[in-house]
């Protein structure tokens, strides 16, 4: 609700003519991502917070290992994140007008961003969910783990959307790297937040 | 006690000696290359410093003494205390040579970055009332912040190019004439020696604190 009310305030208020075609591209991108991010964290924020309130942490302590309980948020995150995204990015290209000159890379990053974004967030909503002035320092831990991988998603959308033939494809690649070294980090880490 | 007089007297010296001994390096405009000798050293002990608090961090997760994450936390504040030096000091070589006091620069973008990381931490810290739990979240939050840097490292050049002097004023370069050189690490002990003492104070302020920690604590209500 509160990525497609977002999405409609900056539609209505930019529309599709506002911007000029030279600077259309890397603008779009950069508020494509702001849309996708925050409304990512406010639904990310809440993976554990939820077992914290029903009160089943305990229970989920007891029948499962913690490696098994991260992966299984972390895919419930992807999930989650892929519907999002399901909505947002269609949406977003249809009302903004948005020219891609090239769908593959477009597709490829959005699909790493959402990868590395979920991956970087599952460790912390698990300490958030233990702390008080949850939703503030959600957001306030996140976001300098996020800045890489946000600064590169942006970078490969607006390349995506040029048309700027980039061999190997980069900054997918960077996103795949981020998404493969928080989970590894996570899994190492995530025992120790679990236990506590 | 005759530490902290020679350290005084040290410091005294250097910051004379970066005025009137050396002479300014060619290539910037007037007198900007001097703050060489307080800009770099405060980077340094700011890098040294974080890393000393990530070891500190993983000491800390690994044998749980009190003692490490003391360090890894005092680490993390001067760090972040010299870091905004560096910064601040960055920021008017900046304004004196390129222009502005901000313009995103590779360095500028990192070291904000960092900033923001170590905010966090602090921010991590207060948020978590129960202390044990604050401590392994601390060092879990400061090992992934740590992780990320490569990344920082690598996606940020890409960006633009530094406009950062790197050739003309890095110690490693043979460009440096004797005299640089000597100031420079004269100023590099001295900001050390600095460190450590403020260092050594802040342990000691955490561990007198810490006695007023009750010794069990009640794990239920800041779960709800």
């Amino acid at each position: 609700m509160f990525a497609v009310s977002t999405l409609i305030a900056v539609s209505f208020c930019i529309g599709s003519y506002r911007i000029e075609e030279a600077e259309r591209p890397f603008l779009y991108s950069v508020l494509l991502w702001i849309i996708l991010t925050f409304s990512a964290l406010s639904g990310l924020a809440r993976s554990f917070v939820k077992e914290e309130e029903a009160g089943t942490i305990d229970v989920l302590k007891l029948s499962a290992r913690p490696q098994a309980i991260f992966l299984g948020k972390l895919l419930f995150n992807l999930t989650l994140l892929g519907a999002l995204e399901l909505i947002i990015v269609p949406s977003f290209i249809l009302l903004m007008a948005y020219q891609i000159n090239f769908p593959g890379l477009f597709i490829a990053m959005i699909i790493s961003g959402g990868l590395g974004l979920a991956a970087g967030t599952t460790i912390i909503a698990a300490m958030i969910a233990r702390a008080s002035a949850r939703g503030a320092l959600f957001s306030a831990l996140s976001f300098p783990l996020l800045l890489p991988l946000m600064i590169t998603a942006i970078k490969g959308c607006e390349r995506a959307a040029v048309g700027i033939d980039t061999a190997g494809w980069p900054e997918v690649k960077i996103a795949v790297a981020y998404f493969v070294i928080m989970i590894t980090m996570s899994l190492f880490l995530f025992p120790l937040v679990w236990e506590e | 006690m005759i530490y902290k007089i020679l350290l005084t007297i040290w410091m005294a010296v250097i910051i004379v000696a970066a005025f009137l001994y050396t002479e300014a390096a060619t290539g910037f405009p007037g007198q900007t290359s001097r703050i060489l000798f307080f800009h770099v050293p405060q980077a340094w002990v700011a890098t040294f410093s974080f890393l000393l608090s990530m070891i500190a961090s993983c000491m800390y997760l690994a044998k749980r003494h009190v003692k490490t994450d003391y360090l890894a936390l005092a680490a993390a504040e001067l760090g972040f205390l010299f870091c905004i030096l560096a910064t601040v000091t960055g920021s008017v070589f900046a304004k004196a040579t390129w222009g502005s006091f901000w313009n995103w620069d590779p360095r500028q973008t990192s070291i904000i970055i960092l900033l923001m990381i170590y905010g966090a931490y602090f921010a991590l810290r207060s948020g978590v009332p129960d202390p044990e739990r604050k401590r392994v979240f601390a060092g879990v939050y400061s090992i992934l912040a740590f992780a990320t840097v490569p990344f920082l490292v690598f996606v940020v050049p890409r960006i633009t190019a530094s406009l950062h002097p790197e050739n003309t004023m890095n110690p490693a370069n043979p460009g440096m004439d004797a005299k640089t050189l000597t100031v420079f690490l004269g100023s590099l002990f001295a900001y050390s020696g600095l460190f450590v003492w403020m260092l050594r104070l802040r342990i000691r302020i955490l561990s007198i604190e810490g006695l007023k920690e009750p010794k069990f604590v009640n794990r239920e209500p800041d779960t709800k």
